[in-house]
């Protein structure tokens, strides 16, 4: 019995500890939104004023300057803050994010959207929440000749360490890029040289005329760090808008406001990133406050999250799409009606409504979603559901039901369609699942295969695969060349995969990247999309949206169609 | 004694040699191309340029025999390696994945060892009373319920609902507080085994002669259970205490996954998904040595408690 006791002892211990956790914090407060609408503008120095008039009730946001009395300070205080000359009283959020890194050093693989998300680093251009291109570090360019670009760039720019932004950082970040050592070189190897020609322009050269080049400035990999920090990879002097303060790999970082930032004031004084693997924990930790956001919350959470008061969903459709590879080398799939037949039979709407709880994405109409400037969709048809228009396609090409048991047939024998995907993407494989059902209503007997990312990725190149589930960020770098010349031109990486060869869409996307026009560009790339529609050697199944949970309290924040941004200086925190 | 292990620890080169051999070959059995997976981007795929580049960097296009007797070589000078994905040394990473796990595994072991303990005893001593017919059944849902189902209902309970304790995470370096509820999960599961296995072993020890004997004379009951039943009960208990504990250094990846524990199971699952072999490499053989560490103190306890092993060593 003795026994007993203790363990009853030991636990009542526990829940005094956990009694003792739960204790409330102390939270800060938009001090100075007198109005309480949650901004700090004009209108609520005339609130102030109005209260110190006795029309309008005290409160105690209308006490700017925290010193407990309601008077003119307050308003020129007010002031301050909207001129930037007084901290913004923006408090602190936590987020749980999806991935994490070992390092901070923007030059290693693809560490630079990790701490470009967290505000810390930035890049000569950057595409905008519209996915235009617009100048960051840069303030503009010049294209000198086919292959000599003139960047010039802010002046008023120093690193988080007090080193001076110039054209000698801008060489030294990129060369680190270009180097040998760098596993990403081969990517910017269309680079010759970069030079400094004064103190605020550099040059680029070419190797010869490539139009993407810069759009390929905005990948974070070419983030601009400071030439006098000495181990990147766990120190990092940026010049954006937030300075790391600590970081702990695998589990968290934290941020603080730069004081300096050359885009204004920043209105958050702090962030931690908490890094959370699963997607339920990420939702549950912020439905028990502990965190103010949740990247990537599970589809089938986001209406219960929606549906609490002080919690919202925002949602936007991203650059990323699913689509699947079609093996062409192997028959009946090298016959384009086959593959044009399986695009009709397939319900995205119903995909969308099922598999993605009807959050989760855009039914797609082809390779580039709609928020993507280069998207042709508003010109294309696409393929809408029509089972009678694949069957016919199918009979075409002599795929029938010959012995009557419901099944079509080929060759003498069933019709048989295997589509493989992965799981670590959570869409994948109920997609996959519903275009199965989809298939078999016409009568292919289809089935789905898993397989972890490396395995399915080797059993597409062995041409070991009939359908294969993907899921690509379209234009990171919002340059369309990069996904069409890997998956569409014959020689592109992809394409070897798929085995699809267009000599047409070969000439249209070479003479697409050498063009400087964008109107003309514009109008090759519209062709490209139109002829990989009809040839379909991939076929697109939707577009996803970032769903993103956060607390009603947390303003300012913006999804960012590429996944590359994400703390700005504009979110702040009222609670 | 000393004679005894050191023994064990010159056993201990064949069987780690046995275990790199293994895990390297089985490296190499698996499909995907490392090159290619540490290569691909968030947006997705790997420059093929850049992947041949890596392959022949990395020594990846050599022999597989050429690569281990490499990979052998550097680690008999003490280096593990670099990681393929972050650059940074192998060992720096495994031991600070190590210490959340070992934090974790020493607060489960303890809770375990709390309830399956002592509710393993008074279950013997009262078979068939009630107390005994809930531990049982309480062992039975223990054993069964999965452990991401069990920690989602914790969450959902002591976090979610009641608010008492966080959710998931780190905390500052691995606190108490963020250590409640895996630690709950992990050491409920395992001492659902050692509570039935404390149960009848017990069971067993009390109905031999010598117990009899020792009542017979005379001693309290107290003596006769605490003093001469238990320490025999125990050795089969330390086997099975022993094993559940270098499950639990290996790290749990489940509960990790689910509490963001940044321990070195989830390390281990996260670089085979990567195919970073530097880092599975060394995990495996971190782990390897751990399993085998383990497995040498219990037997080193076992002499404690029972003195015939003690014996047969010294002969």
């Amino acid at each position: 019995m003795k026994q007993t006791i203790k363990v009853l002892g030991i636990i009542a211990v526990i829940v005094g500890i956990m009694l003792l956790a739960s204790m409330p914090t102390a939270s800060a407060k938009l001090y100075g939104d007198a109005n309480v609408d949650d901004v700090i503008d004009e209108a609520d120095m005339t609130y102030v004023e109005q209260i110190i008039a006795d029309n309008e009730e005290e409160n105690e946001l209308a006490d700017a300057n925290q010193d407990g009395e309601i008077n003119l300070l307050d308003v020129a205080y007010i002031e301050g803050i909207i001129l930037g000359d007084k901290p913004f009283p923006g408090g602190t959020i936590t987020v749980a994010m999806i991935f994490f890194k070992e390092t901070v050093d923007p030059a290693v693989g693809w560490t630079g959207w990790y701490v470009r998300k967290a505000g810390i680093y930035e890049t000569l251009f950057a595409n905008d929440e519209n996915m235009v291109l617009t100048p960051e570090l840069a303030t503009g360019y010049e294209q000198v000749s086919d292959t000599e670009w003139e960047i010039s760039l802010r002046e008023d720019v120093t690193f988080h360490d007090g080193t001076p932004f110039d054209a000698d950082a801008v060489v030294y970040s990129i060369n680190r890029v270009l180097d040998e050592s760098n596993s990403r070189h081969t990517e910017y190897d269309f680079i010759e040289s970069v030079e400094k020609k004064d103190d605020y322009t550099v040059t680029i050269t070419t190797e010869e005329a490539y139009a993407p080049t810069i759009a390929s400035l905005t990948d974070p990999v070419t983030s601009i760090v400071s030439p006098n920090v000495e181990d990147l990879g766990t120190e990092a002097a940026g010049t954006g808008p937030f300075k790391l303060v600590e970081f702990e790999p695998a589990v968290s970082m934290s941020v603080e406001r730069n004081d300096n930032y050359w885009g204004g004031p920043v209105k958050l004084e702090s962030a931690t990133f908490e890094y959370i693997t699963d997607p339920q924990t990420r939702a549950y930790m912020l439905e028990a406050g502990e965190v103010d956001m949740a990247r990537g919350i599970p589809q089938a959470e986001a209406d219960i999250i929606d549906g609490k008061s002080d919690l919202d969903v925002i949602s936007k459709e991203t650059l990323r799409t699913y689509f699947m590879y079609v093996n062409t080398k192997k028959a009946p799939l090298n016959n384009v009606k086959v593959r044009q037949a399986i695009n009709y039979a397939i319900n995205r709407e119903q995909i969308v409504e099922t598999a993605l709880e009807g959050v989760g994405g855009v039914a797609a109409k082809s390779v580039f979603p709609s928020v993507m400037p280069w998207s042709a969709n508003d010109d294309l048809e696409g393929y809408l559901h029509n089972q009678t228009e694949a069957l016919s396609l199918l009979a075409d090409c002599g795929i029938t039901d010959t012995d009557g048991d419901g099944v079509l047939d080929y060759d003498g024998s069933p019709f048989e369609l295997t589509i493989k995907t992965y799981t670590t993407r959570p869409e994948c494989k109920p997609t996959a699942e519903v275009i199965v059902e989809q298939l078999k209503e016409i009568g292919i007997k289809a089935r789905v295969e898993t397989r972890d990312i490396p395995t399915l990725r080797e059993e597409v190149a062995e041409g070991n695969y009939d359908l294969a589930l993907y899921a690509w960020g379209v234009a990171p770098i919002g340059d369309p060349d990069y996904f069409l010349s890997r998956h569409f031109e014959s020689t592109g990486n992809e394409a070897g995969l798929t085995g699809y060869s267009n000599t047409e869409v070969d000439d249209w996307l070479d003479a697409a990247r050498t063009t400087f026009d964008d109107k003309a560009r514009w109008d090759y790339y519209k062709q490209v999309q139109e002829q990989i529609l009809e040839d379909s050697p991939e076929i697109f199944v939707f577009y996803l949206n970032e769903l993103v949970g956060l607390n009603t309290c947390v303003k300012g924040y913006v999804i960012y169609p590429n996944e590359i941004t994400f703390l700005t200086k504009d979110m702040y925190n009222t609670a | 004694m000393l004679k005894y292990i050191i023994k064990r620890l010159i056993l201990l080169i064949p069987i780690l040699f046995l275990v790199t051999l293994i895990s390297f070959s089985l490296l190499f059995i698996i499909p995907g191309d490392p090159a290619e997976t540490i290569l691909t981007g968030p947006g997705g795929g790997a420059d093929p340029k850049a992947v041949e580049e890596f392959r022949i960097k990395m020594g990846l296009d050599k022999p597989i025999y050429i690569q281990y007797f490499t990979w052998l070589e550097s680690i008999l000078h003490g280096n593990l390696g670099y990681s393929y994905q972050s650059k940074r040394p192998v060992i720096d990473t495994i031991l600070s994945r190590f210490h959340a796990t070992l934090k974790l595994a020493i607060v489960s072991m303890i809770i375990s060892l709390m309830i399956s303990i002592p509710l393993g005893i008074i279950s013997a001593i009262k078979q068939y009373s009630a107390i005994d017919n809930v531990s049982m059944a309480g062992a039975l849902l223990g054993v069964s319920m999965p452990n991401f189902w069990q920690g989602l209902l914790l969450i959902l309970l002591f976090a979610v609902t009641l608010g008492w304790l966080p959710v998931a995470g780190y905390g500052d370096h691995g606190d108490l507080e963020h250590m409640i509820l895996p630690a709950i999960t992990l050491g409920t599961s395992s001492a659902a085994i050692t509570t039935r296995l404390m149960r009848s072993t017990m069971l067993e020890t009390i109905n031999q002669d010598y117990i009899q004997a020792a009542r017979a004379k005379g001693l309290s009951e107290r003596v006769v259970i605490g003093k001469h039943a238990l320490k025999n009960a125990l050795i089969p208990v330390v086997t099975m205490i022993g094993l559940n504990f270098a499950y639990l250094l290996d790290g749990s990846v489940v509960v990790e996954t689910i509490f963001a524990w940044p321990g070195i199971g989830l390390l281990m699952v996260e670089s085979i998904y990567l195919r970073d072999y530097p880092m599975i490499q060394g995990c495996i053989l971190f782990v390897a040595i751990i399993f085998i560490f383990v497995n040498l103190m219990v037997d080193i306890l076992y002499t404690y408690l029972d003195p015939r092993i003690r014996y047969e060593t010294k002969e």
